[in-house]
């Protein structure tokens, strides 16, 4: 038996799950204290079940999210180590910032030494503005960490108290501004993180639960719960990675889909590409900034079944903010659900209120209720289909960057719209007509995203170089470097060498991972040259275990 | 000149990492692997001053808008090769209509030293991406004055050969003295043909000049000509390997001196020409190029090794020497007459041998223009072409009828063509009609007319 919980800004919901068949759900409004509801929906959806039979728990949360969105963290201080390049009055990373002297290059040589002066200076001049946070910086870094670790070094020396974080194991990808951010976030989020994983804790020792706990990731993926401290940035905006899920789990397998989510005010959309969820090509953006954060592709639309209405000349038009429900259900303003009941697409409301709620917007314009109606239906099923193709787009023109690549990416278009979220019963058949797709409301749609957690399968990875020039290979989450042999190494061994270490991180993670399961998702081959000669060979490779979704659910049943 | 207030600079990178011309050729796949570290670690395509785009493939037909392929373009190009044309095509395609304000195609293969006609591999090119991409705007955009300035360190001799008779397109090429380098060809007295003259500019620079002889010749000769040519739109095949650390050149040019060229220039559209030092100028002249399309600060781009260059006093009153004598050619250039040794009836005619170092083919070229007082003439090419290793490529005439061809021009044109195939010694027949964007091509064993219609 799985439990799925997803702790939102406003509901906290869960799931049982048992042989592919939900056995209970629960919703609860999230209170303050959230160890109280994650207990409350622990008890609803485990109530008659044998704990022992429990063998895993997967936790989706908004919280650091909202905790990043609200800054209501420490103040954070970046200690960077750019280098020559780009000039650094085009970063803005919303954090104070002190640039210190040295450089890596592209091959993790160093071209500029540290200046151990200069950062004892620029730490007393942090410690004086009561910094004590810091996150340490450096282009290349993943190449070459010494730099960073030197400067956190000095650091524990100087400020045993400190809390300091490394670029090159918060954000191990090139890019430099991204791993800074990705750094920032890691130091601010850390310690608020760790007090979230303690209620968790606390919260399933009460209960005397005792499987295996992960917490979802924004890419689908999962890590488990102890291990998730380390990255604590990973587990943001995982809300719409669930939900994806559990579109995925509740329709057909290999479809092409599209998962539509309309909430209150926003819709979230996601891409599922023949049976997988379709990753962003840039990263999470968290408060306007990008980061290393891998992340499913999804896309708010400013729109919802609360959604004000109003004119603008002679337009309806929306405004992006709530002031209430439905005027059907006692609210202030017409909205998108008033022309739902006029057109006896949903059973919500008072259908006179409804009425009299277009027809005050329509008037103007001389349109009766039921044209008025019509109008913010299509209004609201347009500006979604508009996002929908614009995803569509925006994924054929990625770049790509070899030749097999360019050419094998082919047109693909969805067969299935599939809503989920309260608002979707009401728009999804005319938003899947506009598409030319299926319209699909799967059942416990209200609780996709608890599903979603539920049977999200353990993710790991783990990055290689090997450079044969130099004799040494490094496992970049890791920080790991070990030797390898000069003549005989070939990229058979690097392989060997990434799985190896793979399985034993996940034996680690008490995670059991088949060889033959490992997927390769990056693989680069280079030679290095010296004037003409080959000087030897650079390895680059990513291996992961499986993403996606450990079962679907059965649902013959509802 | 574009409105460009707020808009992006586009970048297609495509460094074909699946792609060599043979596994030890300095034109292989890691060429750019040290410019995408940089370019990635910088976090150049998140800057909202940039716009990252995927390529395209150019079509068979936009390449026979501008070569004659023998025997056919399928048999001279590879996917690389319609991806690296297509990117230039696609980044102009958005210029031209105003959604980006200059672009850089950083791909690979490059492609100035192709001539109009292709028989093989040239100085590690087989089509001319530019000259496709400028053939395109002038159908699909209606633009007819480009200028085209080629800043590689060897002589751009395919994009000279395709326009030398074309008075709309203004080529001006600064490299290394043909004398010191491959092609060997370059001069300043390769001026363009009888209705193009001095519309082919050859600035020839001595090995060792460094940033400052440069600027000399940006603001001496370049900007000038440019500010009276008026050009539409301004490509710049920017070869990388002036460049101090380069394998192949002897010039002393900086990562800075590249990007206040740029600067300087202010070209609508650069693509990626030669340059093979791949760690040590690459990441650095690609970035400040980059940075200055894009209107952003690049004075901190340096080299790790960089120091200060001088030259000395007698090369640089050779450069200044050079300049004087182009500007004056330049201000002569509807003042001369064709050379009277050239000229047979009406048509001006001259013989050209061509050599394609990769694949060790030998061409023969009678090129033909009909001297018309109301266009710029149709030409004709008679080419003939023996391998290395004694196969024949086959005899071939060419026929090019330019976009500004007057009706009588092509009348004639097309009544050689139809004449030509009824003659056995040409294997293949072609021709190019770029008023109507119908390209046909006769082969003679099978009788057999290809269409290509756009
Ligand atoms: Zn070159
Ligand atoms: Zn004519």
């Amino acid at each position: 038996m799985y439990v799925g919980v997803d702790v939102g800004g406003t509901f906290t919901d869960a799931v049982l799950l048992s042989n592919g068949v939900i056995r209970a759900t629960a919703k609860m409004p999230t209170k303050a204290d959230l160890l109280e509801s994650i207990l409350e929906a622990l008890d609803v959806v485990l109530k008659d079940v044998n704990i022992r039979e429990l063998k895993r728990i997967v936790f989706s949360t908004t919280v650091i999210t909202n905790l990043i969105a609200g800054q209501k963290h420490d103040k954070v201080a970046l200690l960077l180590i750019p280098g020559p390049g780009l000039s650094h009055k085009h970063y803005d990373f919303k954090a104070e910032v002190c640039v210190l002297s040295g450089a890596i290059d592209y091959r993790g040589r160093e071209i500029v030494p540290l200046n151990e002066k200069e950062i004892e200076e620029a730490l007393s001049g942090l410690a004086a503005k009561g910094f004590k946070k810091v996150g340490v910086v450096g282009k290349f870094s993943p190449r070459n960490s010494a730099h960073e670790k030197r400067v956190a070094a000095i650091i524990k020396e100087k400020y045993p108290d400190w809390q300091a974080e490394l670029g090159f194991r918060a954000g191990p990808q090139l890019n430099f501004p991204r791993r800074a951010v990705t750094t920032c976030l890691t130091c601010a989020t850390r310690g608020p993180y760790r007090i979230f994983v303690n209620s968790v804790r606390q919260a399933l020792a009460k209960r005397e639960i005792t499987a295996e706990v992960f917490i979802l990731k924004a890419d689908g993926g999962t890590l488990p719960l102890g291990n998730s401290v380390e990255q604590p940035v990973e587990t943001i905006f995982s809300g719409p990675a669930a939900s994806t899920l559990g579109v995925q789990a509740l329709t057909p397998p290999d479809v092409t889909e599209v998962a539509v989510d309309i909430g209150g005010t926003t819709t979230d959309i996601a891409l599922i590409l023949n049976g997988q969820p379709l990753l962003s090509a840039k990263g999470a953006r968290v408060d306007e900034q990008l980061t290393q954060v891998r992340a499913l592709a999804v896309k708010s639309v400013p729109v919802g079944g609360d959604s004000v209405l109003e004119l603008s000349g002679n337009e309806i038009v929306f405004r992006p903010e709530r002031l209430g429900p439905a005027y059907c259900m006692g609210g202030p303003a017409p909205t998108p659900t008033d022309a739902l009941r006029v057109l006896g697409l949903t059973a919500l409301g008072d259908e006179d209120k409804a009425r009299e709620a277009m027809e005050d917007l329509g008037a103007p314009l001389g349109m009766s209720a039921g044209e008025a109606a019509g109008k913010v239906m299509s209004l609201v099923v347009n500006s979604i289909t508009e996002e929908v193709k614009k995803m569509f787009l925006e994924w054929e023109q990625e770049p790509a960057y070899r030749i097999w690549e360019l050419l094998q990416k082919k047109k693909v278009r969805p067969s299935i719209v599939a809503g989920v979220g309260g608002g979707a019963d009401g728009f999804i058949s005319q938003i899947a007509s506009e598409l030319g797709c299926q319209p699909v409301i799967p059942p416990y749609a209200p609780v996709a995203n608890a599903i979603g957690a539920a049977v999200a399968r353990p993710t790991l990875q783990v990055s290689l170089r090997a450079d044969t020039e130099q004799g040494y290979y490094n496992i970049r989450e890791e920080g790991f470097q070990g030797k390898i042999d000069r003549q005989s190494f070939n990229e058979r061994k690097a392989l060997e060498l990434a799985r190896e270490r793979l399985l034993g991180k996940a034996a680690g993670y008490g995670l059991d991972v088949a060889l033959d399961d490992i997927e390769v998702t990056y693989q680069e081959v280079f030679n290095m040259i010296r004037g003409w000669d080959t000087a030897g060979r650079l390895y680059d490779l990513t291996v992961q275990t499986p993403r996606g979704i450990a079962g679907r659910i059965e649902i013959g049943g509802k | 000149m574009r409105e460009s207030i707020g808009k992006q600079t586009g970048l297609i990178f495509f460094p074909a990492f699946d792609w060599a011309i043979s596994p030890t050729h300095p034109e292989r796949e890691e060429r750019l692997l040290y410019t995408r570290d940089q370019i990635f670690e910088e976090g150049i395509m998140d800057l909202p001053q940039i716009s990252e785009y995927a390529p395209v493939l150019a079509t068979a037909h936009d390449i026979a808008r501008t070569h004659f392929c023998v025997p056919r373009v399928e048999d001279q190009t590879t996917e690389a090769h319609l991806i690296a044309a297509g990117a230039a095509i696609l980044l102009a395609d958005e210029i031209a209509s105003g959604r980006l304000k200059n672009g850089f195609a950083l791909v690979r293969p490059p492609g100035h030293h192709s001539m109009r006609v292709v028989r093989g591999n040239r100085g590690f090119c087989n089509i001319n991406n530019e000259a496709i991409m400028v053939d395109y705007l002038r159908r699909h955009h209606g633009i007819k004055r480009v200028a085209i300035v080629d800043t590689d360190v060897h002589h751009g001799d395919g994009t000279q050969d395709i326009f030398w008779h074309d008075p709309d397109v203004l080529f001006i090429s600064f490299h290394q003295d043909g004398r010191t380098l491959y092609p060997g060809t370059g001069f300043t007295n390769e001026a363009g043909g009888p209705k193009a003259y001095a519309r082919t500019i050859n600035i020839p620079l001595p090995p060792g000049t460094t940033d400052e002889s440069l600027m000399y010749v940006v603001d001496n000769l370049i900007l000038p000509v440019l500010n009276d040519f008026k050009p539409e739109f301004i490509v710049n095949s920017a070869g990388q390997d002036n460049h101090y650390t380069d394998p192949l050149g002897s010039m002393k040019i900086t990562a800075q001196g590249y990007a206040r060229l740029t600067e300087k220039l202010r070209p609508d559209l650069a693509v990626l020409e030669g340059g093979y030092a791949i760690e040590t100028a690459l990441p650095y002249v690609n970035m400040g190029i980059i940075l200055a399309l894009a209107g952003l600060d690049y004075t901190y781009v340096r080299e790790p090794d960089l120091r200060p260059f001088k030259e000395s006093p007698d090369l640089a009153s050779d450069v200044r020497w050079t300049v004087d004598k182009l500007m004056r050619q330049w201000e002569k250039r509807d003042l001369v007459v064709p050379n009277p040794e050239h000229v047979k009836g009406n048509y001006y005619q001259q013989v050209k041998s061509i050599y394609y170092d990769t694949d060790g083919i030998n061409e023969n070229q009678l090129e033909k223009l009909r001297l018309c007082g109301n266009c710029p003439g149709y030409l004709t090419i008679d080419t003939k072409a023996t391998h290395g290793y004694g196969r024949t490529g086959g005899r071939a005439l060419c026929v090019s009828i330019p976009f500004t061809a007057c009706s009588s021009c092509r009348a004639e044109a097309e009544d050689l063509y139809e004449q030509s195939k009824k003659i056995k010694e040409y294997q293949h027949v072609y021709l190019q009609d770029k008023p109507s964007d119908i390209f046909l091509s006769y082969d003679s064993a099978s009788g057999q007319e290809r269409r290509s219609e756009g």
